[in-house]
């Protein structure tokens, strides 16, 4: 954020050539060495990661909406409120893939005042429906930014220490309306250790701006709806652990999938927790996640139990975020003729032959590969082929 | 009718674990690799038979290492001249392509266990590498797929060995993706019943099938692993198996109920210590009381 | 599947069957025969349904016949008419046998000369395809874009000579024009000396190439088999070429006479490059080996090096210097511009309503601009406008307007009441097509005139 102050507005800064960085192939074509950049551009991103430091893999997040009456603008189609909530129910779905053991909250802010729509849990579904629901509300009024500031901060002062306590502001007005004064919350909300960001939907606030680098969150303002969801996009990875976050062991449960049975070992259909309230038949079976502490039965996983308050989670819902802890090193980029000729051409995982431009080098196995790949390897799989189908290497990184 | 072809892009990952089959031909002479690759090669002419837009990729878990044994790199190919195949075909009545198919994964198959002699070998494969692999493939022939046409993939495992708890997470990073991609891994088991393979294809939607004689290999290929998921719905076939999705803790490797997860790299252990021996944090001890409190609240009640 | 082609079914529509219904018309004994090559039984099999493929790849090793009530219980109970279809062609093209069980129940056994035939196309053994002799590589050997320019160039030929176009008609035989002029796709004309073509031909020029040439071979098939060729000798022969590799050569050696013949006419075709008619030693072409892909399409499948490209306000832009594929385009729209690599026309309402009263129907129309298709359109997800779609249908809905309906015409009443009386009956009837009052002029059915011409004579008869 520091960095960002310096430099300045992009209108202050020199003019740009942008345009001469294309150069067109023997064809008269432009098409290659724009998917060029494209690719250099992706690659680029992903050498930003760092490897090796300490995230915050428990996370407590609250989602504002800002639902003043600037959300019905029609600059994102068909309005900046239904983009929102669609761009939303994907981040939702995306962020418990990616973090497991977190939860999540929202709050929307309109006409002055704050509103919780859901609490803190981690249960994807309930919190997309209610989202969906979101829809149909109509937006009124002013929001206020201390309302729903004051709001999430009486919940996530509560949360275990170890956990990374955030607040992520989707805000669309260029004003707020509050009742006191907001540099108190502020400073409230740095002393609880909680990171605010922002996503501005119109132009940038100085509140927001102030708001977010004091409490070393975030702040970016869209340009469109694909900058939007890459915004969005960068709250989905966990955040670095702050030095105030404690670390603790973590009690859950493992429970597996099986069939209820009385004493007699009949099979016995129940009803899960999850469904209880609903008067629907959906969720009685005989099938089920029993919790290991209290027996109580859930027709789903990550949950935290209602009984007891164990979480509950399978053991892949803590694989998948094990690439976040540990990262895969960046390949090397290296010119096809630096090669050494005995070498075959060929792409160690895809065998693709490989270009006439740069190959792609595991600094471990020392497999080459394709930027597809080398791409594909970083941004999806987390796992290089080349060390993996080798002994010496397939244990790489389980330590920090 | 769809404007789209479809397609079925079919990976083989074949176990040729030296130690399991070295075993097995100890234990049962007549049931050497040799009888078991003529078995898959039969089941791969058959899916390269049912359409002519099928394509297939065979790769090979060894020991030490993972390759591919057909589609072999093209610059190799280009290197070896000749025409292998066009021999193979000319000899008999087998449908040139298929001979073609088989007599490569024969070649690579010896040449893997001729170049693989030497050294130490382990009683596990190299799987998770061989499926990291199969998805860079799939991803390529994806990306390469004419635009109109539907390319569906998935993939086989036959395995015999053991698994190995060190692939876990690689092994895990592969099935998420094969998740994300929309990859159904099925899994053919000829001895040991693998829990990580039995999570992949829940986690995928494949099958995972143990099967009882392993000399009757070739059948249960042809009916349970031969039709495409979509045509799966349609046929009955052995119903799922329970699948285990207890956590094992990293300190004894014991399968767990209830466990401590450390806050910072999400390791799993059966009881608590003070030091998390992953990645060396000191933790607090607050953590515990309070969470015995509450269950003590909720419990006694 | 197993219906003749959509939208190409009425009659003066072109008839192409698929290979299915193609081995429907054939009889058993010729069936039975057929399925003596594997080539031919691998081309069968690839045609089937795709649970059929499963049921015989189930019974290929399994040598007794296995119950129907058990081979029923294999699907799911949801799918029990696709399971009743799949017995129905497996029956047909006598793949499968009914066979009794030794308990009295009736039981499935796979034809056995299929069964023989298809496990050495699987796993080996028997005879080799081509020569018995290995060939030596070849002084003259001809690489993949060789073969592809050599294979159009004939096809274009033929497609050339029907359009009437000067270039290459002097490469079609006899043979050609003959099997053409039986297929109906042109017909002689008194005045021309040369054939013109018939609206079934044009039909037959907005194919796609495969399917062309498998309307083409089916039609030559048909009058071989008048000349005396040997049916299945070709047919097993054409199978085998559409399973062969391309850009690679095949002998000729140990081939009988039928099929030597038969080789010449692919050759002419473009199906078979044969540098001399001496050289035992053939390449097979991409026209043959595509065969195996015209065979099923119904929607043919989309061209790799498509060109088209519809816009919205009725543009066709393609993106070709081939005359023949601008000609194609020309048959139904309104040719603007030409340029070095593209042309521009338009389509107009006369433009397509010339071409729908030459007996194309809107459905080719769709069709061809939809397989020629540019690349890129799929990318934007909709290959062709729907507006465009739904116009070209209107243009040929509207031709439809009329209905006609036969009938007998009733006029010179003498008196107004005379004629409300009989058209009072006629309407009581149900047989009154049209009436007009003022004019005394009225139209009963057909089938409606006996009766209403009673009714007058006995009213006539009553009142004198």
């Amino acid at each position: 954020m520091a960095e960002d102050d310096e430099k300045g507005y992009r209108w202050e800064t020199e003019y740009e050539k942008s345009w001469e960085e294309l150069t067109e192939d023997a064809a008269g074509l432009l098409q290659a060495s724009v998917d060029e950049i494209a690719l250099k551009a992706k690659r680029r991103k992903l050498l930003d990661k760092l490897g090796n430091i300490r995230l915050g893999m428990m996370r407590h997040l609250y989602i504002i909406i800002d639902m003043s009456a600037a959300m019905e603008d029609q600059d994102l189609k068909p309005t900046r409120l239904h983009s929102t909530l669609k761009l939303l129910e994907n981040f939702i779905e995306e962020y418990f893939d990616q973090n497991p053991i977190s939860q999540l909250g929202i709050i929307t802010t309109r006409n002055k005042r704050a509103e919780k729509v859901t609490e803190l849990g981690g249960n994807p579904r309930r919190h997309i429906s209610a989202v969906k629901a979101l829809v149909t509300r109509s937006c009124q009024g002013e929001p206020s930014l201390q309302n729903s500031l004051e709001l999430a901060l009486q919940t996530l002062r509560h949360m275990p220490s170890h956990a990374s306590r955030e607040i992520l502001i989707l805000f669309a007005s260029l004003t707020t309306c509050d009742p006191g004064n907001i540099k108190e919350t502020v400073k409230l909300l740095k002393e609880n250790n909680i990171s605010c960001s922002i996503i501005g939907l119109a132009a940038e606030v100085r509140i927001c701006k102030k708001l977010c680098h004091d409490t070393n969150g975030r702040y970016g303002v869209i340009l469109d709806e694909t900058h939007y969801k890459d915004l969005l996009a960068q709250h989905i990875t966990p955040p670095p652990a702050t030095v105030s976050t404690e670390s603790s062991l973590i009690r859950m449960g493992f429970p597996h999938h099986q069939l209820g049975s009385d004493k007699n070992g009949h099979e016995k259909p129940s009803m899960c927790m999850c469904h209880l309230d609903s008067k629907s038949t959906q969720g009685f079976s005989s099938t089920g996640y029993f919790c290991p502490q209290c027996k109580s039965k859930y027709c789903e996983l990550p949950i935290e139990c209602k009984a007891c308050g164990l979480t509950l989670v399978s053991a892949p819902h803590l694989a998948r975020s094990y690439h976040h802890l540990f990262p895969l090193e960046a390949f090397h980029e290296m010119p096809v003729a630096q090669l050494d000729p005995s070498v075959s051409r060929v792409c160690h995982s895809c065998q693709a032959q490989l270009p006439e431009s740069n190959v792609y080098v595991c600094g471990k196995c020392q497999h080459i590969f394709c930027i597809d790949c080398d791409l594909f390897v970083h941004e999806t799989l987390h796992t290089c082929p080349g060390c993996a189908s080798s002994r010496a290497t397939q244990m790489s990184h389980m330590s920090l | 009718m769809s404007d789209r072809k479809k397609a079925s892009l079919l990976v083989v990952v074949i176990d040729t674990n030296p130690v399991w089959w070295g075993q097995r031909l100890v234990d049962q002479p007549d049931k050497s690799l040799t009888q078991f690759l003529d078995s898959i090669m039969v089941f791969t002419n058959s899916h390269l038979m049912m359409n002519h837009r099928n394509k297939l990729a065979v790769i090979a878990a060894h020991t030490n290492q993972s390759c591919f044994l057909y589609p072999r790199a093209e610059s190799r190919e280009a290197a070896g001249g000749g025409e292998p195949g066009g021999a193979a075909g000319a000899h008999d009545g087998k449908y040139e392509l298929f001979a073609q198919v088989n007599e490569q994964v024969m070649e690579e198959v010896k040449n893997l266990i001729l170049t693989s002699l030497e050294g130490h070998s382990e009683t596990d494969s190299l799987l998770a590498g061989a499926l990291a692999m199969s998805l860079c493939y799939i991803h390529r022939c994806e990306k390469e797929s004419f635009t109109g046409e539907d390319l569906s993939s998935r993939i086989l495992i036959i395995k015999g060995s053991e698994d190995n708890p060190a692939q876990y997470m690689n092994f895990m990073n592969a099935v998420f993706t094969a998740q994300k991609q929309n990859v159904t891994i099925d899994a053919c088991i000829l001895d040991n019943d693998s829990g990580l393979l039995q999570q992949a294809c829940d986690i995928t939607g494949g099958v995972y099938l143990k099967i009882p004689q392993p000399s009757g290999l070739l059948q249960y290929l042809l009916w349970v692993f031969l039709p495409d998921p979509t045509l799966r719905l349609k046929l009955t076939l052995p119903p799922k198996a329970q699948v285990d999705y207890r956590a094992a803790c990293f300190c004894h490797r014991n399968l767990i109920d209830i466990g401590y997860v450390c806050s910072v790299c999400l390791s799993i252990f059966c009881s608590f210590s003070p030091i998390c021996s992953t990645c060396q944090t000191t933790f607090k001890f607050m953590g515990l009381p309070k969470i015995a409190k509450k269950k003590q609240k909720k419990l006694n009640p | 599947m197993a219906s003749t082609l959509s939208g190409i079914t009425s009659g003066r529509k072109i008839d192409c069957k698929d290979l299915h219904s193609y081995l429907r018309t054939l009889s058993a004994s010729i069936l039975d025969k057929l399925y003596n090559h594997p080539a031919t039984c691998l081309a069968v099999f690839r045609e089937l349904p795709e649970l059929a493929k499963h049921y015989v790849l189930r019974l290929l090793f399994i040598e007794q016949p296995i119950s129907q009530s058990v081979v029923s219980l294999w699907v799911d109970n949801k799918c029990h008419s696709e399971h009743q279809e799949v017995v129905h062609v497996l029956t047909d093209i006598r793949v499968w046998q009914e066979q009794p069980l030794p308990g009295g129940m009736q039981g499935w056994i796979l034809s056995p000369t299929f069964r023989q035939n298809l496990k050495i196309a699987l796993l080996g053994g028997g005879h080799s395809w081509t020569g018995r002799s290995h060939l030596p590589p070849d002084k003259y050997a001809k690489d993949i874009a060789f073969l592809d320019k050599y294979a159009m160039e004939r096809w274009e030929c033929i497609l050339h000579f029907m359009v009437g176009s000067t270039e290459g008609t002097a490469g079609v035989s006899r043979d050609i024009i003959q099997v053409l002029l039986n297929a109906g796709l042109m017909k002689e004309s008194s005045s021309d000396p040369l054939p013109t073509i018939s609206p079934t031909g044009f039909q037959f020029l907005l194919m796609d190439t495969a399917l062309q040439v498998w309307f083409f071979m089916l039609q030559y098939l048909e009058m071989a088999e008048s000349k005396g060729l040997n049916l299945v000798d070709c047919l097993s022969f054409l199978f085998q070429l559409s399973f062969s590799t391309l850009g690679k050569d095949y002998s000729a050696d140990g081939m009988n006479e039928t099929q030597l013949k038969f080789l010449q006419h692919l050759r002419e075709f473009g199906l078979v490059y044969q540098r001399k008619r001496k050289v035992m030693r053939y390449y097979p072409t991409r026209l043959a080996i595509n065969l195996a892909s015209g065979i099923s399409s119904v929607n043919s499948t989309p061209h790799a090096h498509g060109c088209i490209i519809v816009e919205t306000n009725y543009r066709v832009y393609a993106y070709t210097e081939s005359p023949l594929l601008i000609a194609l385009i020309a048959l139904f729209c309104e040719m603007l511009y030409r340029f070095p690599n593209m042309a521009v026309a338009n389509l107009s309402r006369e433009s397509v309503r010339d071409a729908l009263a030459r007996g194309i129907t809107a459905e080719q129309i769709i069709n061809f601009l939809r397989t020629h298709a540019h690349p890129e359109t799929y990318k934007v997800g909709q290959v062709i406008p729907t507006t465009i779609m739904d116009q070209i249908r209107l243009w040929e809905l509207e031709r439809d307007r009329f209905k006609f309906t036969e009938g007998v015409l009733y006029s010179q009443f003498l008196s107004q009441s005379d004629f409300e009386l009989l058209r009072d009956y006629a309407q009581d009837l149900g047989v009154l097509v049209w009436d007009n009052p003022s004019k005394r002029v009225m139209v009963v059915s057909r089938a409606g005139h006996d009766d209403v011409k009673k009714f007058w004579k006995r009213q006539k008869a009553g009142n004198t």
